[in-house]
């Protein structure tokens, strides 16, 4: 005993020297079990989503403790959710709205911002007010009175009437006219003595200066675009014109009863944002904080 | 149009020009620019929003429309489902920012301090931000299931017998629809609430709390007399994006209850009734109405969060 004591003495400092701990390491410690704790919860039911969704027999019955692995693992949920639910098809339209709404809010945004920050011409602080005022015009006020206007041009069930009334903003248009601005005049001024035209300058010189800008706001645009479903609820009921998220939304209301199927349906939705966002999380975040708006 | 940006390439020719039709000239390339985004936007968002004020004073009949006063705003105003809608929406937005801002707060001021794995605990966190309402609805539809879900498992497996019903409970309660579908949103909005307040901590100077630490705090004292007051703005500024998104809910409550928002209405939003009344009902009076009070009492929402942060943080810097 005593030999042990003495010999855990003389032990001590060296050890301690080489495995040295933070001094505040029970803090650490609590703060990590909790942070983790929190990312189980944020985790589960993602993971047994997918364990429910891999399960054939999650569409008769479940079991009363929840499992985070399918008893009988196969992918038939996925072969009926796809018979059920023309999922590339949705893919496809949720591409083409999203990648022109997002083309067309970037080049209107910037091409305004442009204008508004680098432009002299009259009516200009009285346009910005306006383009500005739109930030205060909830997209809810006007849903149903322009539904009724997309009627009215014939334009309801086409891509038309998903990507018209998102082409121009102004919350792209003030993003756009700050980053501008700190673009310094004589790089622009220099162009226009070579003889460049204002559109060419916009191409060539302004737009490359404000890939940042723009990057955060082609994330948060296809996002938004990406998961709305009100709008699409309203002007689209042709089942060929469904996005992902308003195609789910309609199965997810349909298939409820099968549980296994609709849950692998909402596995397929969500994977491929999920795995874009899993590279990009480091852009995503950012957007978010820098612009202080909600993907 | 010979306004085309082009032009611009061919300046002053040979002669010049008055310089006051030249700078004329030189707007006109502004005005050009301008003008595609401007016809948008009067187009999708300006005229459709003065058909929603138009259309609420109006009713349609098979001869034209006819001036009807305040006639629907009476009907709206008088209408117990409109009333409930609010009071969903309200309760709804007030229960999930009461429990979001302080948790938000805890779990950002923590990940501000570990040295260790911050960054992928913030991927995590934030995940359920970038998955569509709708997605998240249908998700949480089955783990409410009260016999098998994920959650009344859980709570079973940690020995708590009497599990509440969820979504199949539409009275106000802890157990009850309005109470799962504030845990879907805190579930589902903690991530953003925690990155936007943990850029707000990471803006508070470091020298504040070293002077604190000289004066003899405890962390946990300079917490709660520097990160929290430090804080102020971002609380307001989530407070005020966080009411805006609380009153325009849709897609989750529509998802799981239908533009009824069953149970028993017990799910139903301001905007599901707009939804319902104008898609539907083909009401589009009353669902004009009620589109009319919902940007009131978003702008006012809007203009008494900006108004109180102007005067005090504006007036602070001054």
């Amino acid at each position: 005993m005593t030999a042990e004591a003495s010999e855990s003495i003389d032990v001590a400092p060296a050890a301690k020297k080489r495995f040295q701990l933070p001094t505040d390491w029970r803090s650490q410690l609590g703060m990590g079990v909790a942070l983790l704790i929190g990312a189980v919860i944020m985790l589960a039911p993602f993971l047994w989503m997918v364990a429910t969704s891999l399960s054939r027999k999650a569409n008769v019955s479940l079991p009363r403790t929840p499992s985070f692995w399918p008893p009988d693992p196969s992918f038939f949920n996925y072969f009926i959710a796809t018979a059920n639910l023309p999922i590339f098809k949705l893919y496809v339209n949720s591409l083409v709205v999203v990648g022109l709404t997002t083309f067309g809010y970037l080049f209107f945004s910037s091409i305004a911002g442009y204008a508004f920050a680098k432009g002299r011409f009259p009516g200009k602080s009285a346009l910005f007010i306006l383009f500005l005022a739109t930030l205060f015009i909830p997209f809810e006020t006007r849903m149903i009175p322009l539904y009724l206007f997309m009627g009215k041009l014939d334009l309801t069930n086409t891509y038309w009437a998903l990507i018209l009334p998102f082409l121009a903003g102004g919350f792209g248009t003030f993003l756009m006219r700050q980053t501008i601005s700190t673009i310094p005049d004589e790089l622009i001024e220099a162009a226009r003595i070579d003889g460049a035209s204002e559109f060419r300058i916009f191409i060539q010189i302004v737009l490359p200066l404000c890939k940042p800008t723009l990057a955060t706001l082609a994330i948060l645009n296809v996002i938004w675009r990406w998961n709305d479903v009100l709008w699409p609820l309203l002007v689209t009921t042709d089942r060929n014109l469904f996005t992902v998220t308003q195609g789910l939304a309609m199965a997810g209301r349909s298939q409820g009863v099968y549980t296994g199927v609709a849950l692998a349906t909402t596995v397929m939705a969500i994977l491929p944002v999920i795995l874009a966002y899993l590279f990009l999380q480091r852009y995503v975040i950012r957007s978010v904080v820098s612009s202080g708006v909600k993907g | 149009m010979t306004l085309a940006p082009g032009s611009r390439t061919y300046p002053a020719g040979p002669g010049a020009r008055p310089s006051l039709r030249a700078a004329f000239r030189g707007s006109w390339v502004w005005y050009s620019f301008l003008l595609p985004p401007l016809l948008l936007i009067l187009t999708f968002v300006g005229y459709p929003t003065y058909l929603a004020f138009e259309q609420s004073f109006f009713t349609e009949t098979p001869t034209g429309d006819v001036f009807a006063g305040t006639y629907h705003f009476q009907r709206l105003l008088g209408s117990g489902l409109f009333w409930g809608a609010l009071g969903n929406t309200v309760l709804l937005g007030v229960a999930f920012l009461v429990i979001v801002i302080p948790l938000a707060t805890i779990f950002a001021s923590m990940l501000n301090r570990i040295r260790k794995g911050s960054t992928p605990l913030k991927v995590i966190y934030f995940l359920p931000q970038l998955t569509s309402s709708v997605a998240i609805a249908i998700m949480f539809n089955y783990i409410f299931q009260p016999d098998w879900g994920l959650l009344n498992g859980s709570l079973r497996a940690v020995g708590i017998e009497q599990v509440p019903l969820w979504l199949a409970d539409p009275r106000l309660s802890f157990g009850g629809s309005r109470a799962a579908v504030t845990i879907l949103a805190v579930w589902s909005g903690l991530g953003y609430f925690i990155i936007v307040t943990l850029a707000g901590l990471q803006s508070i100077p470091t020298d504040l709390y070293d002077a604190a630490a000289i004066d003899g705090a405890t962390p946990l004292e300079s917490w709660f007399y520097i990160t929290l007051p430090s804080l102020r703005p971002t609380f307001i500024f989530l407070i005020m994006t966080g009411t805006i998104d609380a009153l325009s809910r849709f897609a989750d409550l529509w998802t799981l209850g239908g533009p009824g928002g069953s149970p028993a209405r017990s799910l139903q939003s301001v905007v599901m009734f707009m939804f319902q009344q104008g898609f539907e009902n083909s009401d589009f009076s009353l669902a004009a109405a009620a589109a009319v009070v919902f940007f009131v009492i978003v702008l006012a929402v809007t203009g008494i969060a900006f108004w109180g942060f102007l005067r005090r943080e504006f007036l602070a810097i001054r």
